[in-house]
């Protein structure tokens, strides 16, 4: 597609049947923190569905409520109200066990930073969800995650001996190995130079166009978000626009046209350290 | 800042509350432990004060070989006659002086038994005497009367007017309780029989002569004078070898006596308040450290704003000054709980102590500093790691780098290696030092371990976690990664469980070796059917008497035992060291006993000759026919050695015939331990045991045993050992516990962010639980595992270094060894429960997002 087009969401209408083309769906899902007078709204009745075999991008300035969103989606946070469903199954219903059992077979997992667990090497990371599940390691699909993000010969070392983006490769290795429904990403390149960002947001993009995997990815980089088929921009908590097939061009265009005063989502999420002095 | 420590403690108490316990723990018990020091002491003291009222003491010029046997403080000096109390009498400014008439006794109570074990004495009740009063009923008058100390009287259930049996010098006497009298102080105690004074004299001084002579001056007459005047009157007599002190030096004497026996008891107790005191330094640190990392950016704001690195190091000291005299006082409540507690069993099981208030200000003093000074120093550490972080370092996710293992283990092998060679060579050479070289090895070998024990975690715990890797695939493995990625922390928090398992382990091994080597023992020389013996140590001459008469006994053979200044060759007589000696009639070699000689042969014990053991020969460098001399009361007897022989039978070093024995040997440090019986022909061994069984019983304090008996009497002897020594692993398991938890509960709080991604990814919480258990488990493991090698290669030594003093079968009791690794197990579940369950409930989002 060349084609770049900004189109108002349709799904803001409510209680529209999920089509089935999507991998995962809210309808009317609002979270709210804390109560009474000091009660912030941080998703107020969204209704969105990310694609089966699409990687789709959440952008939206600090406080928009992306990352509480994916949370709320991975069953990681608990809804105030609505519905969300992975899979055709609905994960306000389910229980602990099930959530866990969710996430250990349906779901990955791609965080900013501390992907990995210290005491194990590289290899056992990969297939870490697989072990815990009890499950047998695939070890034609693992041989070909791990020559894909090319960590053949780092397999044994432990990620304190890896790259930033080695082992955020691990990562993605790991998010994959066990055939995920749904790969959540939070701000999986915040961490990374340009190159290794490159190298790994090409990975997951041909994990999803060769290997017909679905991927939500938060971010807050324009360039990041071209690597998306389609991006979603949301604003105090609501779905404001989307765009398929973006540019940097139009994608910092819809930021731009989003409030009037700059972002500051530039300083990535650690800015709780601002008011220390920095 | 010190507003931001004092607030830093309110807003986060429930965390310091781990390290205020620990401090109180180590602190209770070095308080209990010197408040118990007072109360023993000041009872000791009332003792001597009440008893010992005399203003000057006449006893003995000459240090004697011997032992006491009355329960008398000081050296045993020759005894001194009894007419000397009525010829110093007369002497300007005595107002009274009497002798000092006491020796053992065995008093049945009401119930028809002798009691506690506590020591027993009979003593002569002067009229005259003002130490002790009357308090109710009148002083005994006679053979059959007796008077009782009050807390005897109440001890034994006797009311006044009562009849009931004694034992006194070897005989029953059926006696009646006239009075109940006060010495004035608690007895902590022991049991008191008063007897008149022809009574007292015929058991206990029919020779005529005893220890002491007390002796009371005239008003106005100091101690000084008294003395002063005794002395020309003592020098004139030679023959008496009498002196005269007065009696604050005689009181004085005792009292330094009392404070060198306590001081042994309180020293072993004051080495585990010190295990105690350690482990709880390590909570306290491991308590700093998770306070430290939790608030590193608290700490990075306040340097930004201007504090400097002192101020954060400050404001950190000024809360573990606050947990160390907080936890510290509790610690001294606690100390004292204890010692009441113990005060309270002591009079249940009849040992009244003093009651003056244990608690000295030197005890709370040393106390509070103790509790500080290692509060303060344990968190010092963590506090330098916080003031000298760059602030902008803190902001960063911090990965503390592992300090390198490299100089600790260096060492730590060196000391091991060391204390390992110590008792190789003690092995190898066990006569040279042997039991000082195992000493030390033992010693440097703990030293060593416990710093070598981070290097063990990080290449042999892998070993014992093999089990769980292989059967709880994935936690297995996880848990292990955790364990072993702090070796140093894993290993400190191990350490508690490391020490006290040594001791147990060892004291298992002892115990079990003990049993078996005397069993061994009385299997190869013990040839006679019975063995009466008695629970004071002295089987009464009445029972020797009663036995010979029965027709179903053979052959009675008593052994005696009895020290003795043994002058060998060319050696010079010293008064210090006397050697034991056991006494026995001639025929029992054969009949009773069967000893193996070396060389000679125990046919010239008949002919007034010795036998010696193998082991003193070689040491002393006697051979066979050399002549060896015994004091005696007739002047100095020689007596050649007519055998050399090696034997575990006795503990003596020398047997000489019962003859000789009672030559050299005066009557009043002769013990008889044992009478050795075989039957008469025909007889069989139950209906020999019913006889001996009917002559025992009346004494209250025989055992009829045959080799069975003895073996089984002797293990469980030492089990009563065993029970006291469990005690002390029930404190080191306590505080292990809570090591446990809190290096658990650390390192759930410093690995929040990786539990979070564990869970995210599908770990359950049951899972999570069970990871942290493992490690709790492992960790308990393995300080069980190093500490019971430990303890029993130490023990494993002793069998061959203590070859000489009976110890000769190594045995292992490796149904014990395995109950305390259970033990170590379901210690690790019990520390497990709390941590592991406030890391399940972790919400997952909580632990990801966590900064």
């Amino acid at each position: 597609m060349t084609t770049n087009s900004i189109t108002k969401p349709h799904y803001m209408r409510s209680a529209t049947p999920i089509p089935s083309s999507a991998i995962a769906s809210a309808r009317g899902l609002v979270k709210t923190y804390g109560k009474g007078d000091t009660a912030v709204q941080a998703l107020a009745g969204i209704d969105v569905d990310f694609d089966r075999g699409e990687l789709t991008a959440i952008m939206g300035p600090s406080g928009s409520g992306k990352s509480t969103l994916m949370h709320c989606m991975a069953g990681l946070d608990t809804v105030t109200s609505g519905s969300v469903m992975i899979d055709g199954e609905d994960v306000r219903r389910m229980n602990q066990r099930q959530l866990t059992k969710l996430r250990r077979m349906r779901l990955g997992f791609i965080f900013q930073a501390f992907n990995l667990v210290p005491t194990l090497t590289a290899a056992e990371n990969i297939t870490l969800p697989l072990d815990i599940a009890r499950r047998p390691v695939d070890r034609a699909h693992f041989d070909a995650i791990v020559a894909a993000v090319r960590l053949e010969t780092r397999l044994h070392h432990r990620p304190s001996e890896l790259s930033g983006g080695q082992q955020q490769r691990v990562a993605c290795a790991r998010a994959l190995v066990a055939k995920p429904a749904v790969i959540f990403a939070d701000e999986p390149t915040g961490n990374l130079d340009s190159r290794s960002s490159a190298e790994l947001l090409g990975f997951l993009r041909r994990s999803v166009d060769d290997l017909g995997q679905s991927v939500v990815m938060v971010t807050h980089d324009p360039r990041v978000a071209t690597y998306a088929h389609r991006v979603l921009f949301l604003a105090d908590g609501r779905l404001v626009e989307e765009l398929i097939n973006p540019t940097q061009a139009s994608v910092l265009e819809v930021l731009g046209s989003l409030d009037a005063t700059p972002t500051t989502d530039a300083t990535d999420d650690s800015v709780a350290l601002a008011p220390i002095g920095f | 800042m010190r507003r931001v420590a004092l607030r830093g403690i309110r807003a986060h108490l429930v965390r310091f509350i781990l390290s205020i316990l620990a401090v109180s723990l180590g602190v209770a018990f070095v308080a209990g432990t010197f408040s118990l020091r007072t109360m023993m002491t000041s009872t000791f003291f009332g003792i001597v004060d009440s008893s010992m009222a005399g203003d000057a003491y006449v006893r003995g010029t000459e240090p004697v070989a011997g032992y006491t046997t009355t329960g008398t403080t000081g050296e045993t000096r020759n005894t001194v006659p009894t007419s000397l109390a009525t010829q110093i009498a007369g002497v300007h400014g005595v107002a009274k002086a009497f002798a000092e008439i006491s020796g053992p006794i065995v008093l049945v109570g009401k119930d028809g038994t002798a009691g506690t074990r506590s020591p027993s004495f009979g003593m002569a009740l002067h009229p005259n005497d003002t130490t002790v009063t009357v308090v109710a009923g009148r002083a005994p008058s006679g053979p059959t009367e007796i008077g009782l100390e009050s807390a005897t009287l109440r001890a034994s259930k006797l009311t006044l007017g009562d009849q009931t049996k004694v034992v006194v010098a070897g005989v029953i006497r059926t006696v009646r309780v006239t009075g109940e009298i006060s010495k004035g102080a608690p007895m902590a105690g022991a049991t008191i029989v008063f007897l008149d004074v022809p009574s007292a004299t015929a058991a206990y001084a029919a020779d005529g002569m005893v220890a002491t002579i007390a002796v009371y001056a005239n008003p106005g007459v100091t101690e000084a004078d008294l003395v002063e005047n005794l002395t020309p009157e003592l020098v004139r007599d030679k023959a008496a070898r009498a002196e005269a002190l007065t009696g604050d030096a005689m009181r004085a004497e005792a009292r330094t006596d009392i404070e060198s026996q306590l001081g042994f008891v309180l020293a072993f107790m004051l080495v585990f308040a010190g295990i105690s005191l350690f482990v709880g330094a390590f909570i306290i640190s491991n308590t700093f450290s998770m306070l430290v990392r939790q608030r590193t950016r608290e700490f990075a704001l306040l340097r930004a704003v201007g504090a400097s690195p002192t101020q954060v190091f400050a404001s950190i000291l000024i809360q573990a000054t606050v947990v160390g005299l907080l936890g510290s006082a509790i610690g001294i409540g606690g100390g004292l709980g204890l010692v009441s507690l113990l005060r309270v069993g002591f009079a249940q099981v009849g040992m009244d102590l003093s009651g003056s208030t244990p608690l000295d200000a030197q005890t709370v003093v040393i106390s509070l500093l103790l509790g500080t000074v290692v509060a303060v120093g344990a968190a010092a550490f963590p506090a330098r790691r916080a003031a000298l972080t760059a602030p902008i370092e803190a902001m960063r996710e911090a990965t503390a780098p592992e300090r390198s293992l490299l100089a600790r283990s260096i060492v730590g092998g060196i000391l091991t290696a060391t204390g390992a060679a110590g008792l190789v060579v003690a092995v190898l050479a066990p006569d040279d030092h042997g039991s000082a070289m195992v000493g030390v090895g033992a010693g440097l070998l703990m030293l060593g371990t416990l710093l070598l024990a981070p290097f063990l975690v990080r290449y042999t715990l892998g070993v014992l976690a093999a089990v769980f890797v292989a059967t709880v695939r994935p936690l297995g493995r996880l848990a292990r990664g955790n364990v072993v990625r702090n070796p140093r922390r894993t290993a400190n928090t191990a350490s508690a469980l490391m020490i006290g398992m040594a001791l147990v382990g060892a004291a298992s091994v002892l115990a079990a070796s003990a049993t078996a080597s005397t069993r061994a023992i009385v299997d190869d020389g013990w040839s006679s059917d019975f063995s009466i013996q008695s629970a004071t140590g002295n089987v009464p001459i009445g029972a020797l008497a009663d036995t010979r008469t029965l027709a179903s006994v053979n052959a009675v053979d008593v052994v005696t035992y009895g020290p003795a200044v043994t002058t060998g060759p060319g050696e010079t007589a010293s008064a210090e060291n006397p050697l034991m000696v056991v006494g026995l009639p001639v025929g029992a070699f054969g009949r009773s006993v069967t000893i193996d000689t070396v060389t000679g042969a125990l046919d010239t014990l008949a002919h007034g000759q010795i036998a010696v053991q193998k082991a003193i020969a070689a040491d002393r460098g006697w051979h066979l026919g050399d002549e060896v001399t015994f004091p005696s009361r007739t002047g100095t007897i020689g007596a050649r050695i007519g055998a050399i022989v090696d034997t575990r039978l006795f503990r003596s070093p020398i047997i000489v015939s019962d003859v000789l024995f009672a030559t050299i040997i005066e009557p009043a440090q002769t013990t008889v331990e044992d009478l050795l019986i075989t039957a008469a022909p025909g007889v069989t061994a139950a209906e020999l045991r019913a006889d001996l069984t009917e002559v025992a019983s009346p004494y209250v304090v025989l055992s009829v045993l045959d080799t069975e008996d003895f073996a089984g009497q002797l293990a469980s002897q030492v089990n009563q050992i065993l029970v006291i020594l469990y005690a002390l692993l029930g404190l080191s398991i306590i505080i292990a516990i809570l090591g446990i938890v809190n290096t658990l509960a650390l390192s759930v709080i410093e690995r929040t962010r990786e539990i979070g991604l564990m869970r995210a990814v599908g770990l359950g919480r049951l899972q999570l639980a069970g990871i942290i258990t493992i490690e709790s488990v492992l960790t308990a493991v393995f300080g069980t595992v190093i500490g019971v090698v430990l303890g029993v290669a130490v023990a494993a030594v002793m069998p061959t270094v203590f070859d000489g003093v009976g110890l000769t079968t190594l045995a292992i009791p490796w149904a014990q060894l395995a109950e305390m690794l259970v033990l170590a197990v379901v210690v690790g579940i019990l520390a497990a429960l709390w941590p592991a369950s406030r890391a399940a409930r972790l919400p997952v989002l909580d632990a990801v997002a966590s900064d």
